[in-house]
């Protein structure tokens, strides 16, 4: 219930056509009531008329039943057309809301969602969400108003009539849609997670295709396509079930109402109360008044799916940050140096520390390294710096204010990262390099390439910057694509420069005139560079050798050396 | 009946989706005529009660018959309303069941096509759309084969059945049903073609937002280290916002198709009515006549007004239908006529002989490379950036065919063997390779799913992934999902090691096995992959010294050619690329 009343209030902004799309509703509702109700009893008093030999004033309803004939019409296609429109603006603007609560979640809070399941939450439950605008809450609003309509139109002949007429709709209109509200839950949470878990399983297969052909698990991974795909049928099933018991059983209520209209009309016959063609109208406004509640069942039984739907989007929306952003405005940094003092983090209560009681310093221009092995805690230490996640002891410092005093957005403004995971965008390679700054000048891009080492590669290709890369463009290599993040890196031109293990995976040659562009990149920057390679650690100011999240060797290269200890063994293996 | 209502298409090259659409009829079975039968059942008990209803109300307002006098009428009301009830509940069952069997095998059969196309197809492809197609473009076919298809069949039987009571009793009435039902389908075609054109650019719309939204959430932590993720929100609502006005204006004409065919059929209904009145007024004709007429002429109508509406589901699935045919008429490659067994035993030889590929588009990716790979050789496959050294991989995994030249197994040519079972004696740790959403301990089973608990930990202390591995919350049982969250590269790596270590294949490709591994640990793994050489045919991409060291002989691709072939010592002795790369590994030319 709170989550329905909490999608209601989404709705709130775009309450007026909402409100118009009602009333248009309406209209069409009693056009195609009263057109039903009126040619019956056209037919009926032109029978009774032409048996008595008389004749009878037959322009008036023929101009009832041409009005109503066209109020109908067009009133549904003005409905359909103004509440639509509304209920995908609505939508469309869920997203961009949507979105806006998944960015800062990124990545810490993220890490345990597969980005399949992330996608069928943007996409398919938003759209999912339809069913509440345009099925629930426009006709539960247009069932009231013809409810009542309905009794008043009947109890002017006889209350009796009202009644019956009312009762009927009562159980067709909320006994049947409770019922089926009660059991449509179960298999329309099933629906959306059977969903959910296929459009994840197919990235899984997709994304991961030839490890799963190498390692023979094709078959079993198109049997588990298979099988999701059945559970979603199954779930399917059991909503189509109750959406034909629902069709049934209106189409039952409808029948039984003019059933029993008719007998309890027959005997008002005659008596004043009724005159006889009006049963022929009775009955006909009987069955067509079902109209009023003919959406519903179907729509509440959806309820729980859009509920499901629902909750997926709210929990996204509710998670709080793992850094969440101070109130206050960011500190403006009297310099651009990190200081790290006695910081001890772990990623979450029982695992072990990924950092234990660092401090190191940076100062402003200077050039530090970190080297250690992998699960030592390096990259731990780039998440903490970027405020991805905030140490659970100790403090960081940048430019003498506690990181914690500075809006994510703000902080990051002062660090550019070339890190081994570089996202490529599917959109041309001049988007991609804007990325870094949408007001980069041609001049500053072709400056950054130049920098970069890219300006050659650009230049071969046909289509230069406007190149399309990405999942469906151009594939770069490893190299290439590590060059992009530099050029991405000197567009954004921040004092600090975090570079994350940026030769990993390159091959030596490529690493080499990589690093000659990193050491352009370093000019005037403060630098961290976290690496496991010893390559370029001559240029550094101060080597930090870090194992299982503590510090255990610290100097420069030289003085490394001449200590002899793991860092002067490590070099010795690579130069013996 | 009229079921193959669909236009045939210019193209020749691709099935019409309407047909193929029509073709795949059969793997609905039985149910899809059960539900037409289902519906004309339905359509029979409609005219029963309508008659009985007509009685009622004649006895009543003509003859002013007592309540009663009526109940042999009342009672069998009922009974019709109680089967109508049961029919409506049926034909619902039978018309899913009919869909959900054409889903189920059609998906599957996608997927299946997808894996024969193989992974350098979806590469070129975006996987998001692709995804998406799997999942909501096979669903969008629902409508076709649950309404669309009963549905035509009901609307061509059940207004005929209608007419068939309404002639003989009033042939004025029968004549205007008969002449008016044609003009509506023929309005509804003609509106029906611009629809769906635009249906398919909607659909191509869907398909681009989705990728579009995978893309960003996929590189959401790039974007946030630019602190372009805020801007990206405008993106987001330009690419909904596009999404909703192609979808408005696919509903429109839906919208505008069903208010032509409302107001047809009203119009058709109120000129049987006033044709009725008159006679009536007249005493040209008796009231129950009139009143059955017009009782049945709303639902005469109802059939072909609700044609619309299927007609839309039609369009929406034909428009995804296309990117399906698209997908399954890309052939696969041609499996071996004849297929050879793999030799029964490792390890194998492996020969490359003349090979040349070029990717579509041009691009030389092989330019005639030869080389031969001794039974139980360990080589090392060095070269920059674009040599060749991933088409290598991908044509020994079979994962592409070389455009002229072989590539053979112990003398045997690859391509007269199934992948499949060729790919049984190969283990492969790619560059990076993927977690599979599951525990640590299914990722490392991938290969040998029913392997114990024993082979797996023994697995795991080979890649030297045991130690972080019982370190995690769950141990082995810890999950993992997509891209390894929660796992360093170099965990994933050691990870992905154990798999090839767990499959024990006679043939070991490893590109870039000790990448993100620190000199320790590359020395350890190093240690691992000597014990896992033994007896087994390894061939690596290397770009770590330590690892070419230790290889039996390396080879050196450069543009697409094999341009020095020996072991470290004659490859440093003769300078050249060897050379030049290794210096450059040491890191002896780089200074700032």
């Amino acid at each position: 219930m709170k989550d329905l009343l909490r999608l209601a209030r989404l709705v709130i902004p775009y309450w007026k056509p909402m409100a118009l799309g009602v009333l248009i509703a309406f209209a069409t509702l009693v056009a195609n009531v009263g057109l039903m109700a009126v040619s019956g009893w056209f037919i009926a008093a032109m029978a009774l008329a032409g048996l008595a030999g008389v004749t009878m004033n037959y322009f008036s309803p023929a101009a009832l039943i041409r009005t109503f004939a066209i109020v109908r019409t067009v009133g549904r296609y003005g409905e359909r057309l103004v509440t639509h429109e509304a209920t995908f603006r609505l939508l469309s603007g869920l997203r961009v809301w949507f979105y806006e609560h998944l960015e800062p979640l990124a990545p810490a809070r993220l890490q345990q969602y597969r980005s399949g399941d992330l996608l069928s939450r943007i996409r398919a439950d938003i759209d999912t969400l339809d069913n509440l605008y345009l099925r629930i809450l426009v006709p539960v609003a247009v069932a009231l108003l013809g409810a009542v309509a309905v009794g008043v139109f009947l109890a002017w002949y006889h209350p009796s009539l009202a009644l019956v007429n009312l009762a009927f709709l009562t159980i067709a209109g909320v006994v049947v849609p409770f019922v089926l509200q009660r059991l449509g839950r179960r298999p329309g949470r099933a629906l959306v997670e059977t969903n959910a878990s296929l459009q994840a399983g197919a990235v899984d297969a997709l994304q991961g295709m030839s490890e799963l052909l190498v390692y023979g698990a094709g078959e079993r991974q198109a049997v588990q396509i298979r099988r999701a795909s059945g559970e979603l049928i199954a779930a399917q099933a059991q909503m189509s079930r109750l959406s034909g018991l629902a069709q049934a059983s209106l189409g039952l209520g409808a029948n039984l109402t003019a059933w029993t209209m008719a007998l309890v009309a027959i005997p008002l016959l005659g008596s004043g109360v009724l005159e006889r063609p009006e049963l022929a109208m009775v009955v006909l406004f009987a069955l067509a008044s079902f109209e009023v509640v003919m959406p519903l069942p179907q729509a509440f039984q959806m309820l729980g799916q859009t509920l499901g739907a629902a909750r997926r989007i709210f929990e996204i929306v509710d998670a709080r940050p793992q850094a969440p952003d101070p109130a206050a405005a960011s500190p403006v940094p009297s310099h651009h140096g990190i200081a790290l003092q006695d910081v001890t983090f772990s990623y979450g209560p029982g695992a072990p520390p990924a950092l234990q009681g660092i401090t190191l310093e940076v100062a402003s221009g200077r050039r530090v390294a970190v080297v250690g092995a992998t699960g030592s805690g390096k990259s731990t230490l780039l998440n903490l710096l970027l405020r991805f996640w905030d140490p659970q002891d100790g403090r960081i410092l940048f430019g003498d204010h506690d990181l914690r005093s500075y809006r994510g957005d703000d902080l990051r403004r002062h660090f550019a990262v070339v890190s081994q995971a570089t996202h490529l965008f599917t959109s041309t390679l001049r988007e991609n390099l804007r990325v870094a700054n949408p007001l980069a000048s041609e001049a500053a891009l072709a400056a950054a390439l130049d920098v970069a080492q890219l300006h050659d590669f650009v230049a071969s290709q046909p289509d230069g910057l406007d190149t399309w890369v990405g999942e469906a463009g151009l594939r770069l290599s490893g190299g290439q694509a590590r060059r992009v993040a530099i050029a991405r890196a000197l567009l954004k031109d921040a004092p600090v420069l975090l570079l994350d293990e940026p030769t990993e995976g390159l091959d030596a040659e490529t690493e080499r005139q990589l690093m000659r562009a990193l050491f352009r990149l370093m000019e005037g920057r403060s630098v961290l560079l976290i690496t496991h390679r010893l390559v370029g650690l001559e240029a550094m100011d101060e080597i930090l050798l870090l194992d299982r999240g503590r510090i255990v060797e610290r100097g420069t290269h030289v003085e490394l050396l001449a200590a002899g200890g793991l860092y002067a063994g490590m070099h010795a293996r690579l130069h013996d | 009946m009229q079921l193959n209502a669909d236009v045939p298409n210019n193209d020749t090259t691709a099935p019409a989706p309407g047909r193929w659409l029509s073709g795949q009829r059969h793997l609905a079975g039985a149910a899809l005529n059960l539900a037409v039968g289902l519906g004309l059942a339905g359509g029979f008990l409609l005219i029963w009660q309508a008659w009985l209803l007509a009685r009622v109300v004649n006895a009543a307002v003509v003859e002013g018959t007592p309540l009663d006098s009526l109940w042999h009428w009342l009672w069998p009301l009922l009974g019709v309303f109680a089967l109508r009830a049961v029919v409506a509940w049926a034909s619902e069952q039978v018309a899913f069941r009919a869909a959900a069997q054409v889903k189920l095998a059609l998906r599957d059969r996608l997927y299946r096509h997808l894996q024969a196309l193989g992974p350098v197809y979806l590469h070129g492809e975006r996987s998001g759309e692709l995804s998406s197609l799997l999942v909501d473009g096979v669903e969008k076919l629902e409508a076709y084969y649950a309404r669309f298809l009963p549905h035509m069949a009901i609307t061509a039987l059940v207004p005929l059945a209608i007419l068939a009571f309404v002639f003989p009793l009033d042939w004025v009435s029968g004549l205007v049903m008969l002449l008016t039902a044609p003009l509506i389908p023929l309005f509804m075609i003609l509106i029906g073609k611009g629809a769906e054109r635009l249906n398919q650019k909607q659909w191509r719309q869907l398909a681009r937002m989705s990728a579009h939204f995978l893309d960003v959430i996929q590189g959401l932590t790039t974007l946030k280290l630019f602190n372009a993720s805020r801007r990206e929100a405008q993106v987001i609502a330009a690419v909904s916002d596009a999404h909703r006005k192609s979808t408005m204006a696919v509903l429109r004409v839906a919208f505008l198709s069903s208010l032509v065919l409302e107001f047809f059929s009203t119009v058709s209904i109120a000129v049987v009515a006033v044709l009725i009145g008159f006679r009536l007024l007249f005493g040209e004709m008796a009231f129950f006549q009139g009143f059955f007429v017009l009782l049945l002429a709303p639902e005469f109508y109802l059939p072909l007004r609700q044609m619309g509406t299927h007609y839309h589901a039609r369009m929406e699935a034909i428009a995804s239908a296309e990117r399906l045919i698209e997908v399954l008429e890309t052939p696969t490659p041609k499996p071996p006529a004849t297929p050879v067994a793999p030799p029964a035993a490792g390890p194998f030889a492996i020969t490359f002989d003349a090979v040349a590929f070029d990717y579509p588009g041009g691009r030389r990716a092989l330019a005639g490379t030869s080389f031969h790979i001794a039974a139980g050789e360990t080589v090392a496959l060095v070269g920059p950036s674009g040599s060749g050294k991933s088409t290598t991989i991908n044509l020994l995994l079979g994962f592409l065919q070389p455009g002229s030249g072989q590539v053979r197994v112990d003398g045997i040519d690859l391509t007269y063997m199934e992948r499949d079972a060729w790919l049984r004696h190969v283990a492969w740790v790619p560059q990076r390779p993927r977690l599979f959403h599951g525990s640590v301990r299914d990722n490392i089973r991938l290969g040998r799913p029913e392997a114990g608990h024993d082979e797996v930990e023994r697995a795991a202390r080979l890649a030297q992934a045991h130690g972080f591995i019982t370190q995690l919350p769950q141990g082995y049982d810890t999950p993992v999902g997509e891209g390894g969250q929660g796992l360093s590269g170099g965990q994933v790596q050691r990870i992905a090691l154990a798999r090839a270590f767990l499959k024990d294949a006679p043939l070991v490709v490893l590109d870039e096995p000790t990448a993100s591994l620190d000199a320790e640990s590359e020395a350890l793994v190093q240690a691992a992959l000597e014990r896992l050489a033994e007896g087994r045919t390894l061939l690596v991409v290397a770009h770590r010294l330590a690892t070419v060291r230790k290889a039996d002989r390396i080879l050196v691709l450069d543009e697409g050619r094999v341009v020095q072939d020996g072991d470290h010592d004659a490859l440093m002795a003769a300078g050249g690329l060897y050379a030049r790369l290794t210096a450059a590994y040491r890191g002896t030319e780089v200074q700032p």
